[in-house]
């Protein structure tokens, strides 16, 4: 029995395959389809936070601000010209720093994961790095290299680069060894292994620990920028904590987050599908 | 002429709990120029360990492998093509691709890559693939494209392991002529590893068989069927033959 939405569903399918003779899945669906799949779940989650705030709102009016008077700031704030720049150092902040620690962890990972000694080696530097406080690392920068630019870059890098490995270490351990002797039959050189063996499978572990990492790198960031720069968003949030003004440390807040949301679905999220369109969508609770 | 001498090879494996197990005991046989040497024995005996020591990815314990081309030693470990018992190919990259990777490997000139991949993939049917992900195919499909990643380097020798084990049997005997054919056409020296009696007597120019682990040499037989093969009566009654000489383990393994 079909109903002709699915008749049209198929339709649409059988237009797609003909569209893409390679048959690589076009990764759209029927717009309906499209919004109540897609969109309306993360929308969905956001509102429940807002509701949950304003619920909160009501039944303790003194304790925290209004979610709409806090809107209201983050209007004012984003109609302010020196926003972008505060924005733009902060971002630039959490992406160079995250940057440099994915270089690093990505190299370090691939050696634990395949060399025994290096596994021995940076074993314990991992352990030990990761019981270290971002916020440890930050006093320690600023007070290494003092207010300037390469303070936050280097506490960021610092921080997340323990986790990262743990990430991409554990990615090269459960690699496909299959496909390693493969590329060993096969004569493939060093850097073919590693850029078109090795580093593909781990693209999971990469994408886990950039999401990871960016919301970690955030965190440090803001802290260095209370105390070690002179703009950026924590910087701002801590002029607003000094003359008590809650409603501008949440909206500072709040404009961060929406620009990390947007970062991740309007870069990672669609990097991600393009590198993973090799992979046939798993539907593991049919409809 | 001779491609591969095997030559007393032995090899061991080291049990969970540390003792010696053999696997290879004082195997020596000869991989003829230019034919299809199947090796049968039963499961477990030691085939692919067997295969994977010509290949490099295991080191022999004792004894030798002797590469040969036109009668002349070579130096060092040649470069092979090896068809194995799963596809392994690289998921995230196109059929083409694969194919191109492995000539890469082989030092293949960007130029001529193309054409090579382009003529390979039409001789096992697979040319309107090559810009098809691996996991998009069938299973047949995946290992026609196994079949044409491992002739396409042109090596002199070619291993195949089980190749047709995993595919249904109407699928497996298409493959099996394809590979037939294409090994008599293109002149290539095979080692083909299999523990399917028929599918070595229609594959085979010569027959190794291989007793229980620790597997050592039971038969060395020539095929008396001609070449090139066709799928005739006469197959089953060499597969008899070759039954009467070796003994599998499992009942029912045909
Ligand atoms: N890395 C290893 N370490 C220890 N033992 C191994 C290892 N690899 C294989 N073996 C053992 O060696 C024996 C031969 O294995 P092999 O894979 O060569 O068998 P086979 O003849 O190819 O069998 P099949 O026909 O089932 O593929 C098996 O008993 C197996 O348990
Ligand atoms: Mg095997």
């Amino acid at each position: 029995m079909t109903s002709p939405s699915d008749t049209r569903a198929a339709t649409a399918t059988a237009q797609e395959e003909v569209a893409h003779p390679q048959g690589f899945p076009a990764g759209s669906l029927p717009i309906g389809r499209e919004i109540t799949g897609r969109i309306l779940p993360p929308l969905v989650a956001l509102a429940t936070v807002f509701v949950l705030w304003w619920a909160l709102y009501l039944v303790f009016p003194r304790l925290l601000p209004g979610p709409l008077s806090t809107l209201h700031e983050a209007v004012r704030l984003l109609s302010e010209g020196t926003f972008l720049f505060h924005m733009y150092q902060s971002l630039r902040r959490v992406f160079v720093g995250s940057i440099v620690a994915m270089f690093f962890s990505v190299a370090v990972g691939i050696y634990m994961g395949t060399v025994v000694m290096g596994e021995r080696f940076f074993q314990p530097l991992v352990v030990l790095g990761l019981t270290i406080p971002g916020l440890m690392w930050s006093l320690i920068a600023v007070m290494l290299f003092g207010i300037n630019e390469i303070a936050p870059y280097f506490a960021v890098a610092v921080t997340i680069f323990p986790m990262l490995v743990i990430n991409i270490w554990a990615g090269v351990k459960a690699l496909d060894k299959e496909l390693i002797d493969m590329s060993h039959v096969f004569h493939f050189s060093p850097w073919m292994k590693i850029s078109q063996v090795i580093v593909p499978q781990l693209v999971p572990n990469i994408f886990a620990a950039t999401r990871y990492g960016l919301g970690l790198a955030w965190k440090v960031v803001v802290v260095v920028e209370m105390f070690g720069t002179s703009n950026g968003v924590g910087y701002q949030v801590m002029k607003a904590y000094q003359i008590f003004n809650m409603e501008a440390v949440i909206a500072w807040t709040l404009t961060f987050v929406a620009a990390m949301i947007l970062i991740e679905y309007g870069v990672i999220n669609l990097v991600e599908r393009r590198l993973t369109a090799w992979r046939p969508k798993v539907e593991v609770w049919r409809r | 002429m001779a491609q591969l001498l095997v030559k007393g090879a032995e090899k061991w494996f080291r049990r969970e709990d540390g003792r010696p197990l053999k696997i290879l005991d004082r195997l020596s046989f000869e991989a003829r120029e230019g034919c299809v040497t199947v090796v049968v024995g039963p499961s477990g005996c030691g085939k692919s360990t067997l295969l994977n020591v010509i290949v490099g990815l295991e080191p022999l314990d004792r004894g030798e492998l002797v590469f040969l081309n036109n009668a002349r030693e070579l130096p060092r470990r040649p470069l092979i093509g090896y068809v194995f018992q799963s596809p392994r190919l690289l998921p995230w990259k196109t059929v083409g691709e694969n194919i191109a990777l492995a000539l890469k490997g082989a030092g293949v000139d960007q130029r001529e890559r193309e054409g090579r991949v382009h003529r390979y993939l039409e001789l096992v049917g697979l040319k309107e693939f090559v810009n098809q992900y691996p996991l998009y195919l069938s299973g047949g499909q995946r290992q026609r494209a196994g079949l044409a990643r491992a002739l396409a380097i042109e090596s002199d020798l070619v291993l195949m392991d089980e190749p047709f084990a995993s595919v249904d049997e109407l699928t497996a005997r298409q493959l099996r002529q394809t590979t037939r054919h294409l090994c008599e056409q293109l002149h290539r020296t095979v080692l083909f590893v299999t523990h399917n009696l028929a599918e070595a007597a229609y594959m085979s120019d010569f027959v190794v068989a291989l007793t229980e682990r620790p597997a050592c040499m039971a038969e060395y037989l020539a095929n008396p069927l001609p070449s090139p093969r066709q799928w005739s009566p006469e197959i089953y009654g060499f597969a008899a033959e070759l039954e009467s000489k070796v003994t599998l383990k499992e009942e029912g393994d045909l």
